[in-house]
């Protein structure tokens, strides 16, 4: 059974709001109702994610019951990305039991910094007793063999990083806007483990995201623009020491699901824009091969082409992507609501005729999970 | 209307992790500068540090699937850390920038992350052959293995 | 709507498990589950799981453990709710395989409280009570009241509190309690999973224990236990197509609506609930599953009941908020044998959370027992009767969160 997109919010993307958890998430989650154009009454289900490491207290949804809509609503928590929200969510309709939900995420990352929090993703008995370990230095890990293999060098990333921090200088909630960028400034920002500078370094933030979802039926009588997912493909890799880090293996599987499940068979040619989470600037190339936008191995051809430009045979991160601001657990969620806002015509760079979008969400050291959902205009 | 903010924890609560037996076998290890590995008998990946199940095709392991590694390696890739996490949600800047590397050590599947020493940061390079570097009286923990150096 | 089946169940030994790491705990359950469905690794074809990941001390644990577990290469979704965890986890096994995207999925939640090295309390309890009641401190509490506090437990407090409004409302005993808490050891001692085990405990047994908080005695409270549960769901198409010919448990019904928390807020406010035995989540969660699951009579349809209970009151007083009492007279029924293995109305024929509690994994877990209660393969704590329809039940959160889950013997139609 298809489900429609019928509403989203994002809030401004900060570092160290001032504001609580229940403000922000009350925020986007009242203004994503009134996007959709549904009370909060009308609504069955309430899908949150946070994290308790990230937001430093357990059962992380306990008090935001009533902020996020979830006030005697069938609710419950993804703690990971917001995009997995969007797809507990999603399976409540599809099962048949809900007809609207909501989905709800957020990270204040001021309360206890993410790259901390990559340590304790580390396994205990073995990897965390290396104190240089966390999140950084193992993408830089990740960078450099996957920079050796294909012949990629420094000045591919920072392209990545001048077209996403551009971008997002059209876009009013980012973080970073820095419409003037240029490859020598990124080269130059602060090295963290090289090759990563701090440009290249996805910059973790506070914010919240939401989306309304409705059913076939429901979407189809109540909403003017739904914008329909077509596809959805989820798999997670083995963890860091028995995979293969020079390559998105997982995002190469879920994106495959997806694009048998909406019918698409040259992504190239078919996939209008795409939203992806590159929470370290090569994770972009690494993507677009694993999404099949190019070859294995080539994906600097496209960013050196300037294909992945707004105006280019095949629109990434028109929105800034994650490089522009990461709220942690909303980023992918942004994700989501900017390819259905490309769908609707509404994003601030807008790519001309897009009918068929995808977003894409990572989890994980080194992107060790991956979702990507394709969104497109009919149901 | 301003947030309030709390900071910190007044007391210390840590952690103390189990391993299980076969890691303390590991440990074991260490103290004899040994490093061991399990061996699948099933679909022959050779994992490290050993554990009882199998991560390709998840076949059961145990004891017997134990075999010793010659401890050289080749490093796969390298960083240089020039920041470092304070435990306390900062960076701090090293005053001498360290050296990690993935090693995929000889006759195992696995990768390990594992700090480089006794070298120039210049001379690292992908495909290095490295050596493990023991402490002088190892007593059967992690911190045996000091690092990994060129040999 | 599809049809989902539950085709296998796992436990790990429930206990205190300084013999396995966390990875190989969760492991356990998770093998003892496929070999139980009768399926190979390759037929999963998804997974959900989730624990409280603060009190292992592990951010995002099923990412270490994927490769322990069979997930490498597959879609895994994780989803956390504090105590409800379990239920939570059992619910979105369920709509993985319900939406249609997938036919047989694994669904696995665990707790290791032994990793921590401060005695007493769990490291994760500790740093859960600080950042959770932090404000204390900056309205004049000191620190050693916090701890006394603190260690005594976030949800030991809170639940004092209840017992002692549900007692006040429901006109039951210290007593009673003391039934309950015994009739969970003595079936405890029928379960080769379960943690406190206590063969012939009489309530007097219970009585003489310590009183810790009023009206908690040391007897009625619940240990802190390692463990790890798991189910397997399965389409009622993948059943055919599986050949499983053993009974099989189907989800007739979920659900879990939240309510406010019951402390305090975001902002350490007060919030509108007064009387935490109210449990309008509960009663609105029961409501739901029982029309979705097409139940009109919860006390003559259900045959059996896992309710999440560490504490013997929450017994008492879910039993009444799922619709098997009326408000006030399950401590009658209790009385009487009522909710005895062999009686009219069996509560935790495994003996329950009070005798075994791996938070993480106890909302699963009453899920496994209820689904082992249909099969028939509760071996010696099976109750001796037909077992057409069974409730799963979890709490969590500040008292505001319960998931609730009936199964049957057969299928919706």
């Amino acid at each position: 059974m298809k489900v429609a997109v019928i509403g989203y919010a994002v809030s401004n993307l900060e570092w160290d709001a001032e504001k609580t958890r229940e403000e922000t998430v009350f925020e986007v989650a009242k203004s994503a109702l009134e996007n959709a154009g549904v009370s909060r009454e009308d609504v069955g289900t309430v899908i949150s994610a946070s994290t308790d490491f990230l937001d430093g207290r357990t059962i992380s949804n306990c008090m935001l019951i009533g902020g996020g809509g979830a006030y005697l609503k069938d609710e419950s928590k993804a703690e990971e990305d917001g995009m997995y929200a969007a797809l507990y969510a999603a399976q409540r309709l599809m099962a048949g039991v809900h007809d609207i939900a909501l989905a709800v995420s957020h990270t204040h990352s001021w309360i206890f910094n993410p790259h901390q929090v990559s340590q304790y993703m580390l396994e205990p008995w073995f990897d965390r007793q290396n104190d240089l370990i966390n999140g950084i230095t193992l993408a830089a890990l990740q960078a450099r063999m996957y920079m050796e293999k294909h012949g990629v060098d420094e000045l591919d990333l920072a392209e990545v990083c001048v077209k996403n921090l551009r971008n997002a200088a059209k876009v009013p909630y980012a973080l970073r806007k820095l419409h003037d960028i240029t490859v020598e400034e990124i080269l130059e920002s602060e090295m963290f483990s090289d090759p990563l500078t701090e440009l290249m370094i996805a910059p973790p933030c506070d914010g919240a995201a939401a989306v309304v979802l409705a059913s076939e039926n429901v979407a189809e009588e109540i909403c003017e623009n739904p914008v329909w997912i077509k596809g959805i493909g989820n798999s997670c890799d083995n963890y860091l020491r028995d995979r293969d880090l020079a390559k998105l293996n997982s995002l190469e599987i879920a994106a495959r699901k997806a694009y048998r499940m909406a019918g698409i068979e040259e992504p190239f040619r078919e996939v209008d824009v795409a939203e992806i989470t590159e929470r370290f600037a090569h994770q972009e190339l690494m993507a677009y091969e694993a999404l099949s936008f190019c070859r294995e191995g080539k994906g600097r051809v496209l960013i050196e082409e300037g294909m992945t430009e707004v105006y280019g045979d095949m629109p990434v991160n028109p929105s800034g992507g994650a490089l522009a601001g990461d709220p942690i657990c909303a980023t992918g969620m942004i994700r989501l609501i900017e390819a259905a806002k490309q769908i609707r015509g509404e994003a601030e760079n807008q790519v001309d005729g897009c009918r068929t979008a995808l977003a894409h969400a990572q989890w994980g050291l080194c992107a060790q999970k991956n979702l990507v959902f394709i969104l497109g205009d009919e149901p | 209307m301003g947030v309030v903010r709390y900071e910190g924890l007044p007391f210390v609560a840590r952690f103390r992790w189990n391993t299980g037996k076969i890691m303390e076998k590991f440990y074991g290890g260490f103290a004899e500068r040994q490093i061991l590995a399990a061996k699948c008998e099933n679909c022959g990946y050779t994992v490290v540090p050993p554990r009882v199940i199998c991560p390709k095709c998840s076949s059961k392991m145990n004891e017997n699937n134990l075999v010793k590694l010659d401890g050289r390696g080749v490093v796969l890739s390298y960083t240089v850390v020039r920041k470092k996490l304070d435990g306390k949600g900062g960076f701090v800047t090293l005053d001498k920038p360290e050296v990690i590397a993935a090693v995929k050590l000889n006759g195992a599947d696995s990768m390990i992350f594992a700090k480089i020493g006794d070298v120039d940061v210049e001379d690292i390079k992908s495909g290095m052959e490295v050596v493990p570097v023991w402490a002088e009286k190892p007593e059967g923990r992690l911190s045996d293995l000091l690092y990994f150096r060129p040999g | 709507m599809r049809n989902v089946a539950i085709i296998g169940c796992g436990q790990a030994k429930h206990g205190r498990r300084t013999d396995v790491n966390q990875a190989e705990l969760v492991a356990e359950a998770v093998w003892a589950a496929v070999e139980d469905a009768g399926i190979a690794p390759e037929d999963i074809e998804a997974y959900a799981v989730g624990n409280m990941q603060g009190f292992g001390g592990i951010a995002q644990p099923d990412l270490v453990f994927a490769d322990y577990i069979g997930a490498a290469g597959k879609p895994m979704q994780r989803v956390a709710t504090g105590g409800t965890v379990g239920g939570s986890v059992a619910h979105l096994g369920y709509y993985e395989v319900a939406s249609g995207m997938y036919d047989v999925v694994l669904a696995v939640s665990w707790e290791k409280h032994s990793d921590s090295a401060e005695p007493g309390a769990t490291t994760g309890l500790l740093h859960v009570a600080y950042a959770n009641l932090s404000y204390m401190m900056k309205v004049g509490m000191d620190m050693r009241s916090f701890a006394i506090m603190g260690l005594a437990g976030a949800a030991a407090g809170i639940s004092a509190y209840q017992a002692a409004f549900y007692m006040a409302r429901s006109g039951c005993g210290i007593e009673h309690f003391d039934m309950v808490a015994a009739k969970a050891r003595r079936n405890a001692a029928k379960n080769k999973y379960a943690h406190l085990k206590w063969p012939n405990c009489t309530a007097d047994d219970i009585a003489k224990t310590e009183m810790l908080i009023w009206p908690m005695r040391f007897g009625h409270v619940c240990p802190a236990s390692d463990g790890a549960s798991c189910v397997i769901y399965a389409s009622e198409e993948a059943v055919k197509k599986l050949g499983v010919e053993k009974p099989v448990a189907w989800v007739k019904g979920v659900a879990a609506y939240a309510d406010e928390e019951a402390d305090q807020g975001e902002a350490y406010q007060g919030t509108a609930v007064v009387d935490y035995s109210d449990q309008t989540g509960a009663i609105l969660s029961a409501m739901k599953a029982y029309e979705r699951a097409g139940i009109k009579d919860p006390r003559k349809e259900i045959d059996v009941a896992e309710i999440y209970a560490p504490f013997p009151h929450q017994e008492l007083m879910f039993s009444e908020r799922l619709g098997f009492f009326d408000d006030g007279t399950a401590w009658k029924a209790v009385e009487e044998g009522v909710t005895e293995i062999d009686g009219d109305f069996p509560i935790c024929p495994s003996g329950g959370v009070n005798a075994t509690n791996a938070i993480g994994s106890s909302g699963m877990q009453r899920v496994v027992e209820a689904a082992l209660q249909i099969m028939g393969k509760a071996e010696e704590h099976q109750v001796p009767k037909d077992v057409r329809n069974a409730v799963a039940h979890a709490w969590g959160g500040q008292v505001q969160f319960n998931t609730v889950m009936v199964l049957g013997d057969s299928p919706k139609r």
